[in-house]
């Protein structure tokens, strides 16, 4: 059976007896090579579901809208490892208990979608645990390479261009399952923290602001990039912060729900490099 | 006869206009993303794009704008007010769609209040449109009653020839016939035969769809909330959208100096519509996605006999989760029958 008939039948299996009450995962979309969330209630509507090379978007943001998991009830949803590691991320930040959470879950190998055997978060922490050492010997790509060979000014001026094409729409922190506040700091008018133009120096405060909110927490799933219509490579910044909480706190984000964040705990062996 | 511009003696064309003081805008990529930018030869030109990723409204709509600045001194106080850059401009290459998009909102920023921000750079620049001839899965003009070779909102309207090697131009306006005098010597007379414009079937019945959407019993129709679940409310449609003008004024500064600005602003944000009471008359997605819908094909139709909406497609293409006008409206017609 292949893993889309697989993880339909499970489906249908859930809901006919009521186990969950929505399953949240891929559906055909406007054109053949797109795919696009569906969220699935009855059992008959099971047959949409698809699970392909083409289903990348980390669907576990959708986890958190108003009232959906207000009623105890459970609900499936499709997620790779770095979807499971948001969950985690999201469950230590105590929005959303993962005991209401049923995971369907898949990775991708070369031309091939692959069923990741577990059905609740704590199942997976062996996968997670491979990743992160996976993650350890991953080398850097090569625009990664050429950032990192750079005088801070030559970085600086590189950014600069990047962010000069931010339409400052915000996708990036909408697509963002760790962007999970209810008021994010830029839409705070009273006082007007954060400029809201979408010039240089507004562009480049939101942008950093966000890296430096997500350092530690970020799952490195690539909805932000994405997302994003001027294309700017935000995973780059993003995976420069996860490599610095990894080398300095060998934190790896979302190993399991009672991991605590880096930055809202202390450890006597922090390194404290920065304190004088 | 017709007159006839081949792309060998562009480069040429551009110079001229350059010469004269003119600025050339055309579609160009930087980055990796494609929008209209200052050009200064014919090689910087990408005309070869469907359409680019940002629309044209940003040469006269900018993404943020500086209206009022004040600085506040020991003894006294100076204002300054901005007022949009002055020069005349060439924009080379507009697609029908986008062209008639400023068109569009010509009627919006000319309503209860004529903006000159809006106004004095449309007042100086010539839109130089090219027809259609290839079109891709999200392209939908001849739903909207335009077509690939659509002459709305065009100074003038290029239509390659068979060959490949240039245009039939047409002017449309009396500014187009300026534009085209000054390059006169580069123009050409001959009866070369045109490409057939790209095929664009019609996705949708408009008229049923606005029909469906006058209807106060469909509001609060469950449709609304069906059709938006997935969407996540990020504004990039509405920031690519050709058509879409919605701004907020913010004052960025201190009480010694700051300056007021015109930004865009988007109904898909929750911000848009909320109260200092804390109260949001449309607290869900879906509320907002209606909102979108309605103002485009319904309230904007009815006051301004014309829809805000030029099929361009980009609110699909560009979209994170797949939505966009096209499935709302074909979804609505099907609700007709
Ligand atoms: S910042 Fe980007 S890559 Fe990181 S969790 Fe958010 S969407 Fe995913
Ligand atoms: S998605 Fe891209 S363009 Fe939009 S706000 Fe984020 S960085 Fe800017
Ligand atoms: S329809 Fe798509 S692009 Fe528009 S706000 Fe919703 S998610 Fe964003
Ligand atoms: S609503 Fe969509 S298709 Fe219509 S003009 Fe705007 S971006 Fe283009
Ligand atoms: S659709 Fe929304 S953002 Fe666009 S013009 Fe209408 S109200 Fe403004």
């Amino acid at each position: 059976m292949s893993i889309q008939e697989h993880y339909r039948s499970r489906a249908k299996e859930l809901l006919s007896a009521g186990t969950v009450k929505m399953v949240i995962g891929y559906g055909a979309g406007s054109t053949p090579d797109r795919r696009r969330p569906v969220f699935i209630t009855s059992p008959d509507e099971a047959d949409r579901l698809v699970l392909d090379t083409t289903c990348r978007t980390n669907l576990s943001g959708y986890l958190l809208r108003e009232g959906l998991l207000s009623d105890q009830k459970q609900v499936a949803v499709f997620l790779t490892v770095d979807g499971i590691r948001s969950l985690n991320v999201l469950a230590a930040e105590s929005q959303l208990d993962t005991s209401q959470v049923l995971v369907f879950g898949f990775g991708i190998e070369g031309d091939q979608a692959r069923a990741i055997e577990g059905e609740r978060a704590a199942d997976f922490k062996s996968v997670i645990a491979a990743a992160k050492e996976q993650r350890k010997s991953q080398p850097a790509d090569e625009l990664q390479e050429k950032l990192e060979a750079m005088t801070p000014k030559e970085r600086f001026s590189f950014w600069e261009g990047e962010f000069s094409r931010c339409i400052k729409c915000y996708a990036c922190r909408q697509a963002c399952p760790m962007c999970w506040c209810r008021r994010c700091v830029v839409d705070n008018n009273q006082p007007q923290w954060v400029n809201t133009s979408s010039h240089t120096l507004g562009n480049l405060e939101w942008n950093l602001l966000r890296a430096f909110h997500l350092a530690g927490r970020c799952v490195e799933c690539g909805n932000c990039s994405r997302a994003c219509p001027a294309d700017i490579p935000l995973h780059l910044l993003n995976r420069r912060m996860a490599d610095e909480v990894q080398a300095s706190f060998d934190h790896y984000p979302g190993m399991d729900e009672a991991q605590e964040p880096v930055l809202a705990s202390f450890r006597k062996d922090d390194p404290e490099t920065f304190i004088l | 006869m017709a007159t006839l511009l081949y792309s060998a003696n562009l480069n040429d064309c551009i110079a001229r206009w350059r010469e004269e003081g003119l600025m050339v805008f055309g579609p160009a990529t930087t980055g990796g993303v494609s929008g209209f930018q200052e050009v200064k030869d014919a090689g910087s030109l990408d005309l070869d794009l469907i359409l680019t990723r940002s629309t044209l409204k940003e040469l006269f709509f900018p993404r943020t704008e500086p209206m009022l600045g004040y600085r506040i001194g020991k003894q006294q106080i100076e204002t300054e007010e901005f007022r949009p850059p002055e020069g005349r401009r060439i924009i080379f290459g507009v697609r029908p769609c986008d062209a008639a998009g400023m068109q569009v909102d010509d009627a919006l920023f000319d309503w209860d209040y004529h903006d000159e921000y809006w106004f004095r750079r449309r007042d100086s620049s010539v839109i130089v449109s090219i027809a259609c001839t290839h079109a891709d899965d999200f392209c939908m003009c001849t739903s909207l009653n335009l077509s690939p070779d659509s002459t709305k909102g065009s100074d003038v309207l290029l239509r390659p020839l068979l060959a490949g090697n240039g245009w039939q131009v047409e002017a449309l306006t009396e500014r187009g016939e300026n534009a085209l005098a000054s390059i006169s010597s580069l123009l050409k007379e001959g009866g070369d035969p045109t490409a057939p414009v790209a095929d664009v079937p019609v996705k949708f019945d408009l008229e049923a769809c606005r029909s469906w959407l006058a209807d106060p019993e469909n509001f609060e129709s469950r449709f609304w909330k069906e059709i938006s679940e997935r969407c996540i409310g990020c504004g990039s449609c509405t920031y690519l959208c050709p058509t879409c003008h919605c701004f907020d004024i913010q004052d960025e500064g201190d009480t010694y100096k700051g300056i007021r600005r015109k930004n865009w602003d988007s109904c898909s944000f929750s911000l848009f519509t909320m109260h200092t009471s804390g109260h949001n008359p449309r607290a869900t997605q879906s509320a907002r996605w209606r909102q979108r819908i309605m103002h485009k094909f319904n309230y904007f139709s009815l006051k301004f006999n014309v829809n805000s909406c030029t099929g361009c497609g980009r609110c699909t293409r560009e979209c994170p989760v797949d939505m966009g006008v096209t499935e709302t409206l074909q979804a609505i017609s099907t609700l007709q029958r």
